[in-house]
Formats: structure tokens, C-alpha cells, sequence
């Protein structure tokens, strides 16, 4: 995929099929390490072990089961083409953690994209879903909780018009001072 | 023009044992980003790319390409073979660049 946004959509799409009812999405971005990590973790139903050590492979998934497809092999072929890692650990009724590190200034490493685009989908899609956002530099955190918005909120859906606006723009400005505290303008 | 004319015309390697080397070549589509051929792709196309790993056989199940052509002696990760011949897929190999497959395949197979 053209965008690691995208991919991000892909797995956060299993954890809601997978019944989660809270989802973290972590991304680190460290020039130090010269890595850019993406953590996501859910509380779902989680796989069991047989399962998990066949997610991994393209042929036994789309055999099996349509709804992962190519997800997880491409996620970590993304990862794997840019000298990182890929990781998936599960436990059946506590949930799922997929983490992704990618070389930050590998040429092959595919652009972040549009997170507060993906976010705005993912909220819209399942508003009864908490979603946890946080996105971490070197020196600076952006936290985006949904949780904290139902405080605010009350019993008003996350996905109204005028919500998603919100999330959309506060998310855009939140990542637009984490890029301006590291010097740099685009993401 | 069957596969089996195709790679002898270009002196295409075929890594293979157990694909189809009847089946029919009916176009080429060229590509690396997986996710991107995996919705571009045509039935009965030659596919060629330099991607090595085991996920461009599972692509090439799904979209029924005809074969599978590495460009410029790419080697493949050492499973892509055995998956490919589980699957009836084949996957032959140029020293050529993909834009010289192609032009290629359009001379001989009259495409």
C-alpha cells in the first residue's frame, strides 16, 4: 500500500471484527533510532496459538478465512522491505498486539499518510469503539483519546457531523505542533 | 501464446516444476506494489516485478495471473519456489528489465 495509514486501517479493521471494545494505536517516530514504530493493540477475542502461527502466511489466511486476506503478510512485507521488524502476539480472550518497525529513513519506507483522516474513518465506522491515538517523537507526545471525549460528551455519538469535524481538526493541529517542535513541517 | 512458447521465445528461466505451462499469455501487467497489482492485474497476464518475497505467489492465486516473470535476475526468498509449485504457479526469471519483458512480449505474442 501506497501509505502505512492504510495499512493501520487494515489491522485496526481485524480488532473490531474481533469484537475489541478498546483500541490503541501508538506510533513512535524516533530520529535517534532512525525507526518509526507502530504499535496496535486490542482487546478482543484474540487468536489461539494454532491460529497465530498461521496469521503470518498469506496462503493459509486467504484460504481460510476471506476477512484477513492479505492484511497481515503486506503489513509485514512493508515493514520487513524497509530493514524492520514485525511482531504479532495474542492470548484468546484478552486480545491482540501487532507491532511494526520500520527503518524511519529507509527510500523504501512508505509515508505515514493521513492520520487524522484514518482516525475520523475509524471513529465514524465504530463509534461505540474507544480508540486511543497516541504519536510520540523524540521529544514531544500527542495524545488522542476517545475516552476523554465521552467525559466531555456525555451520551452524544462520537460519530455526529460536527464531532468528527472536531476529532479531524484536533488531531491535524496536534500533529502539526509535534512536527513544528522537531523543526520540520510535514510529517 | 501459451507460457511454455513465451519462455522459450525469451529465454525466460523457469524456476518451477509443477505450473501450468499451457495456460494462456493474454496480456502483461508490470508491478511492485502488491496491494496495488493485486487489484490491476488480469486473468491470463504476465506479471512481471522484481518483488522476491513469498506474498507475490498468494497475489498471483488471487488474481490468476498466467505467470509470474522476475526482471533482472531477481532470486527469490528461499520458500516462494515451494509455495509456487503447491499452487500451480509459474514463475519463471530474465536477466532483462521489466521494460524489455515487455516490449518483448508485445513483439512476439502480438500483443
Amino acid at each position: 500500500m501506497k501509505e502505512l495509514s492504510l495499512h493501520i486501517l487494515d489491522i485496526v479493521k481485524n480488532s473490531v471484527k474481533a469484537g475489541a471494545t478498546l483500541i490503541g494505536i501508538d506510533i513512535i517516530e524516533s530520529v535517534q533510532a532512525d525507526e518509526l514504530t507502530i504499535v496496535i493493540s486490542d482487546n478482543g477475542c484474540g487468536m489461539s496459538k494454532d491460529f497465530l502461527a498461521r496469521v503470518r502466511d498469506p496462503f493459509t489466511t486467504t484460504r481460510t478465512t476471506r476477512k484477513v486476506g492479505m492484511g497481515i503478510p503486506l503489513y509485514e512485507a512493508a515493514a520487513l522491505q524497509c530493514d524492520g521488524r514485525f511482531d504479532i502476539t495474542s492470548e484468546v480472550n484478552v486480545g491482540t498486539t501487532v507491532t511494526a518497525v520500520f527503518g524511519l529513513s529507509h527510500i523504501d519506507r512508505a509515508p505515514l499518510g493521513d492520520m487524522a483522516e484514518t482516525m475520523t474513518t475509524l471513529v465514524s465506522g465504530s463509534p461505540e469503539i474507544d480508540f486511543c491515538y497516541t504519536h510520540q517523537t523524540d521529544t514531544n507526545r500527542f495524545v488522542f483519546d476517545t475516552r476523554e471525549i465521552r467525559k466531555e460528551l456525555g451520551e452524544v455519538p462520537l460519530n455526529l457531523p460536527d464531532v468528527i469535524l472536531w476529532i479531524d481538526a484536533f488531531i491535524k493541529e496536534g500533529l502539526t505542533t509535534l512536527a513544528l517542535s522537531r523543526g520540520e513541517t510535514n510529517k | 501464446m501459451k507460457v511454455a512458447e513465451l519462455a522459450d521465445k525469451l529465454h525466460l528461466e523457469c524456476l518451477t516444476k509443477e505450473g501450468d505451462l499451457n495456460l494462456e499469455v493474454t496480456g502483461c501487467y508490470i508491478g511492485d506494489l502488491l496491494s496495488w497489482v493485486m487489484g490491476r492485474a488480469m486473468e491470463g497476464d504476465a506479471w512481471i516485478t522484481v518483488m522476491s518475497n513469498v506474498n507475490i505467489i498468494a497475489v498471483a492465486t488471487l488474481s490468476n495471473v498466467s505467470c509470474i516473470i522476475l526482471a533482472e535476475s531477481v532470486t527469490p526468498d528461499p520458500a516462494v519456489l515451494e509455495k509456487a509449485d503447491a499452487q500451480g504457479i509459474n514463475v519463471l526469471r530474465s536477466t532483462l528489465s521489466s521494460f524489455e519483458i515487455a516490449k518483448q512480449i508485445s513483439e512476439v505474442a502480438g500483443l
